[in-house]
């Protein structure tokens, strides 16, 4: 006791903490201008080339328009070739909504699977899914598959081509997920009476709604923003995409920039609006299981 | 309620077999407990009477009925779980009542059994909230409701109350202990915690490694071990085991004595030591000694007891109470 209230009575005082203090404001200061010339300045100038005329549009600065045509270039970019924009919207949503719903079954059914049976098989089912994720997809095979299968230009065949490209990341992520959840629940319910279809429908998926909006929310994202797969697989006007509505306002040797301006700022919102609205939610589907395997 | 019988019940793991050949009979009515050491088989043993483990080789039967295949919800079981289990995303009430919804019951009936299982348990009150607004000892009764709910002829538990706290242990135990007493039925219970087995058991099974090393009431096994592994496993603190030259003096093989029947003495005895340390536990107190004859010895003396490290003392057996282990 004497020789411990010795030590602290001849401790040297604390000393002053000034450097501490400016110092994670400088971080965090040049982070955040980082961030602003990454992120907003960019968007900023989309928005700013949106608003401006044709001419001023094409010169691609920072000037400040001297003419406002927000509303002019908005209902151009609409009634563009037929109201094509509004076609694109549909379909877009359609393979958008179609695919992340195939995704969101599958993916949290094999990944149950993969997690909680003990078979030889799974080694190979999860070389296939590290497969998936890593080999580049081949686009001409694939276009003589969909072809042979009649699905080329098809928009369901589209939807099979999404499930098929995003189905390793959302097994991965379930996976992982699945892992938290105690084996004892299953089993318990298993005592219970419940059939393996029963334990996974009524017990362990409600258990994975972190895991499914993030899953939801990053691949509606991925998919609406999906500009080459589309391209390469679904060619035809009636089944064009958001994305390649941008095509509309560039060519060889005239292109409308503030138009394709325009236009980016209208696809870019709806995955803007999710994302803000399910930041959180996709953080903590997207960590859960990460400490704990 | 039923009898359990085990035949010749073997388990493997691979390569690795983890039950060695299980014979055992549970009576029907009994409160029978597992206990040993952990990797000793004892959990995977339940598990296998439950049915979620299969069994390699041998037969499992409840109620005279052969259930070896037969799938965990036909079995006539309920199983409580170490770490409750109960589901997240329900609340009490249907926590207690999945199993029955599943079955396709009424409404009535269901509302009706679960309410009766909340009153045996006290958690009438609780029965709209979810799981994690219960506290530990809330949450293992919706696990035993849920069992009870079942009607089940056979309770299993595997280590039900390892994850409580040390005071609301103690009131479980004399809780499962009514419990048993009320509702008749036989109950199978899981534990490494000897106090446990001590204190609720009809019949003890002791395992270690696969084997049943002795089976009977608790106070038999503490009166009469079999092996000098039950001998040491059973009681708090443990019986002095001598292996070696102090044992063949002893005429044994492996001698044992337990800490409250070594008497102490600051005259005479039949071995002279040292008091190294003293654990006071308020009604008691453990002496553990330096004997040279034997090396350590540990006693059990009055609370009250005036020995401190460092005094010289005399210890022997009381008569009658030593165990002679042959070879």
């Amino acid at each position: 006791m004497t020789v411990l209230s010795r030590s602290v009575a001849t401790a040297p005082p604390a000393r002053p903490r000034r450097r501490a203090r400016w110092r994670p404001a400088l971080t965090g200061g040049l982070a955040l201008l980082a961030a602003l010339v990454v992120f907003v300045i960019p968007f900023l100038f989309i928005a700013l080339q949106a608003v401006k005329t044709r001419r001023e549009a094409s010169r691609l600065d920072f000037a400040w328009p001297t003419e406002w045509q927000a509303w002019e270039n908005l209902v151009e970019v609409v009634q563009e070739r037929d109201y094509m924009l509004l076609l694109a919207y549909l379909n877009s949503t359609i393979i958008t909504v179609g695919s992340v719903t195939l995704l969101v079954i599958f993916a949290s059914m094999v990944g149950y699977v993969l997690q909680r049976r003990r078979s030889r098989v799974n080694g190979v089912v999860m070389g296939a899914v590290l497969a998936g994720l890593m080999i580049p997809p081949a686009v001409v095979p694939t276009i003589w598959v969909l072809q042979a299968l009649g699905l080329f230009k098809t928009i369901h065949g589209m939807i099979l081509i999404e499930v098929a490209y995003n189905l390793s990341f959302s097994v991965l992520l379930y996976r992982a997920f699945i892992a938290t959840i105690p084996r004892e629940l299953d089993e318990a319910a298993i005592i219970d009476g419940a059939k393996p279809l029963q334990v996974f429908f009524k017990v362990v998926l409600p258990l994975l709604w972190p895991v499914t909006v993030t899953n939801i929310v990053v691949q509606s994202i991925g998919i609406f923003n999906d500009f080459t797969n589309p391209l390469y697989y679904l060619p035809g006007r009636e089944n064009v995409t958001v994305q390649l509505t941008l095509f509309n306002f560039q060519s060889q040797f005239s292109s409308q920039m503030n138009l394709l301006f325009m236009n980016v700022l209208l696809v870019t919102i709806p995955p803007l609006v999710v994302f803000v609205f399910f930041n959180r939610q996709i953080v903590a589907g997207m960590t859960a299981g990460a400490v704990k395997g | 309620m039923a009898e359990v019988q085990l035949r010749a019940v073997r388990k493997s793991f691979g390569a690795v077999e983890v039950i060695k050949g299980v014979d055992l009979r549970v009576p029907s009515g009994d409160f029978c407990v597992f206990v040993g050491p952990s990797g000793c088989g004892k959990s995977t043993l339940l598990r296998m009477i439950a049915g979620l483990e299969e069994v390699t080789d041998g037969q499992v039967l409840i109620g005279g009925r052969d259930v070896t295949d037969a799938e965990p919800s036909r079995r006539g079981i309920a199983m409580v779980f170490q770490n409750y289990a109960l589901y997240p995303h329900m609340t009490v009430a249907q926590n207690i009542g999945f199993g029955l919804s599943l079955a396709k019951r009424p409404k009535a009936e269901i509302e009706d059994r679960v309410r009766h299982a909340a009153d045996i348990l006290q958690l009438s009150h609780l029965l709209d909230r979810k799981p994690k607004a219960l506290s530990g000892g809330q949450r293992q009764r919706v696990a035993i409701g849920r069992a009870i709910v079942r009607d089940p002829k056979v309770f299993l538990f595997d280590e039900p109350l390892s994850n409580l706290d040390a005071s609301l242990r103690a009131e479980m135990r004399l809780e499962l202990a009514e419990l048993h007493g009320r509702l008749d039925a036989t109950m199978i219970y899981v534990t490494h915690d000897q106090v446990e087995a001590m204190t609720m058991a009809d019949r003890i099974v002791v395992l270690n490694g696969g084997r049943i090393e002795q089976t009977g009431a608790p106070m038999d096994l503490y009166r009469h071990p079999a092996t000098p592994f039950v001998a040491g496993f059973l009681g708090s603190p443990r019986m002095n085991l001598y292996e070696g030259e102090a044992a063949r003096a002893m005429g044994a093989r492996v001698y044992g004595i337990r800490p409250e029947h070594v008497l102490l003495s600051p005259e005479r005895g039949r071995w002279h030591g040292r008091v190294r340390h003293v654990e006071r536990l308020g009604a008691d107190a453990i002496i553990h000694l330096d004997v040279p004859q034997l090396g350590d010895l540990v006693a059990r003396a009055a609370g009250e007891t005036t020995l401190a490290p460092g005094s010289e003392v005399w210890a022997s057996p009381q008569d009658g109470t030593e165990h002679r282990f042959p070879a």
